[in-house]
């Protein structure tokens, strides 16, 4: 229950693009139509689903001050987490990496489509930014991590498909020229962060 | 100072018409969150601007000796080394400031500048244009998220680093502050804006297509 | 030498590691004193605000060592622990976390505002999105509220986040936590809601969780303060 309440929070509520601006370089760059939108939409979702209780697990077992007590009592003290940073980014880097050679190696029709993204995603913000929030809330068990990743992934999917799905309809319409491209992508994103605003009062 | 026509360029491009955030669309994400307020904004702008110059000489001074299948990965560990070091440091002298940033600090790591800094231009030339580059890039973005945080405090909270700067008799009068200017999503809007100013007067920038 | 080989690349890898690892860690020891001193005086200046005042930095220390005339640990029973005395950041009352289990007792921090005692209860709960805290100074009676200082780590920006505010905190002040001889904390509610049996505050529009978390926090951390505020009010009663 307390799963399903975080996902909803953080698709709708706390979502990484309207709330965040997160991950705003490759949603702005990737917009253009629905059908890669989806594509790098999953990718985002399928990169955060994993790395997120990976880093859970290394955060609190390895990382947080404390974190090593399960060596012995001599290591309950230590603190490393001023390598979270570090550690958190490489195994981001190495996941995606991982999962790229992975995919092509079984499913070819997958790497077709999603292969091009995934060099993409090592610095998406959305997939840092999800181990950091993680790291910041204090999520109480693996499972809540995933879920909250999940989330994440779904609403970062579902933003990315609304805006592409408006860019698609707006070939059509006479924009200022100054405004063309960039400018009204911006002011479409800030419209729809502001929608989605109306769903921060809701309560499961 | 003397400086040659091409290091000028290298350093005063990204300033105007080569900008990353309005022109090359890079390094949007970690930044907008935090533009809420002036002082952040700044400090901000300075951490983006020391990582970046930094990060872009440490790359070129190594890029004779980097093996290429790990190239990726040493860039990441260089920069994020950098900005737990600034992030350290943040820490230690402006504490209040690193509450107000945080996750974002972190986040800098993931800024597409920098990334796009070092594997565009680190990686084919020597440590000092590498430098003037990573300058250039990071004031060219300090100044987009200075220009906002601006606004947004001003017309926000009716304050600059946290001073008043409108008159209380304007309160009195009736005036109130706009709300809306500290919710996230203006921060786009007010981006928008610049880019609207920025390309009418810049029309070779115009983008054929929505 | 060819920069393509296995062997360069793994030496090349494992070297930059050790580089990066000794650079961090040396940051890491030489800021820490700095950024331990930081985190004090940022405890200091919430200390202080849960009395209404507004202190910068810079003059946190002086005004707390100013006001803050005592602090200790109190036992289950409500009674002040022998030993544990002292204000400064080594003392006991200081070191110790609310909501530690392991802890010798529950801290406790006097100040002295314009001659009377004002009790302050660090409080610690749980939000929308991870920990929140607080601290809540009672006037001598055990039972009025002075002031209350409120902090988040990571509530959403412009809903839960607004339990900072001064407009949410001044609420607290003259709110009674003791109602009719019996224990009732303070309620946390909707805007516009009511409740009959004790005080309650507006809580925040769109933040539910977060208020509900405030709610839970003063009810469970003022509450093991029961027996020390309980004893308090019977005492301002006898006299």
């Amino acid at each position: 229950m307390d799963a399903i309440s975080l996902i909803v929070r953080s698709i709708f509520v706390d979502n990484m693009i309207f709330a965040y601006f997160l991950g705003m370089c490759s949603f702005l760059a990737v917009s253009k139509n629905v059908k890669t939108a989806v594509g790098l939409g999953i990718a985002v979702t399928f990169v955060l689903v994993i790395t997120l209780p990976v880093n859970y697990l290394l955060e609190n077992y390895v990382l947080k001050q404390g974190a090593l007590a399960w060596l012995g009592e001599e290591y309950a003290t230590v603190d490393l987490s001023v390598f979270s940073l570090l550690i958190f980014i490489a195994i981001i880097a190495s996941i995606v990496q991982l999962v790229e050679m992975i995919i092509e190696r079984f499913s070819p029709s997958l790497y077709a489509s999603l292969g091009i993204f995934l060099p993409l995603i090592a610095v998406n913000c959305s997939i840092l930014g999800g181990s950091l929030f993680m790291q910041q809330r204090e999520f109480v068990n693996v499972g809540m991590a995933t879920a909250y990743g999940f989330g994440s992934g779904i609403g970062w999917l579902l933003a990315i498909v609304g805006l592409a799905a408006i860019r698609e309809k707006l070939e059509y319409s006479h924009v200022p020229k100054p405004l063309k491209g960039l400018g009204i992508t911006f002011i479409i994103t800030a419209l729809m962060a502001i929608g989605f605003m109306s769903f921060s009062g809701i309560n499961i | 100072m003397v400086l040659s026509n091409k290091t000028k360029a290298v350093l005063l491009g990204p300033l105007n018409k080569n900008n990353p955030i309005i022109v090359q669309v890079l390094g949007i994400c970690s930044a907008l969150a935090v533009t809420s307020k002036l002082e952040p904004s700044l400090v901000m702008a300075v951490a983006v601007t020391l990582v970046t110059a930094f990060g872009n000489v440490i790359i070129s001074l190594l890029r004779k000796t980097i093996p290429n299948r790990i190239r990726i990965i040493v860039q990441l560990v260089v920069v994020a080394a950098l900005v737990t070091i600034v992030s350290e440091v943040l820490k230690a002298y402006v504490y209040d400031v690193n509450k107000q940033l945080s996750v974002f600090v972190g986040l800098i790591v993931t800024n597409c500048i920098l990334m796009g800094r070092l594997e565009a231009f680190a990686l084919g030339n020597g440590p000092w244009p590498s430098f003037l580059d990573g300058i250039g890039n990071g004031l060219g973005y300090g100044w987009i998220l200075v220009v906002v945080g601006f606004f947004r405090e001003l017309l926000g909270s009716g304050t600059l680093l946290g001073h008043q700067v409108i008159p209380q008799f304007m309160y009195d009068a009736g005036y109130v502050n706009n709300g809306l200017m500290m919710l996230a999503p203006m921060a786009l809007i007010l981006v928008a804006v610049i880019i609207w100013v920025h390309r009418s007067r810049n029309r070779e920038l115009y983008e054929q297509t929505n | 030498m060819n920069r393509e080989k296995s062997g360069y690349t793994m030496i090349y890898a494992a070297v930059m590691v050790i580089i990066v690892a000794l650079g961090l860690s040396f940051t890491h020891q030489a800021l820490n004193e700095r950024q331990t001193a930081n985190v004090n005086i940022d405890k200091m200046q919430q200390i202080l605000r849960s009395l209404n005042i507004d202190a910068t930095s810079a003059e946190a220390q002086q005004k707390y060592n100013e006001l803050v005339k005592n602090a200790y640990l109190i036992n289950s029973d409500g009674v002040k622990e022998e030993g544990t005395e002292g204000i400064t950041p080594d003392d006991p009352a200081f070191t110790t976390d609310p909501g530690d289990e392991n802890a010798k007792g529950l801290p406790v921090y006097e100040a002295n505002i314009d001659g009377s005692v004002k009790y302050i209860i660090p409080m610690q709960g749980t939000g929308l999105w991870g920990p929140i805290w607080g601290y809540l100074a009672v006037e001598a009676d055990g039972s009025t509220i002075y002031g209350a200082e409120f902090g988040h780590q990571g509530e959403t920006p412009g809903l839960g986040a607004e339990i900072v505010m001064l407009s949410f905190r001044e609420q607290f002040i003259g709110k009674e936590i003791i109602k009719e001889g019996q224990f009732r904390s303070v309620a946390v509610v909707k805007p516009g809601q009511s409740v009959s049996d004790r005080d309650y505050v507006d809580g925040i529009s769109g933040g539910t969780i977060t208020s509900k978390g405030v709610d839970a926090m003063l009810r469970s951390s003022i509450g093991e303060y029961e027996r020390f505020l309980m004893n308090l009010n019977a005492a301002g009663e006898g006299q």
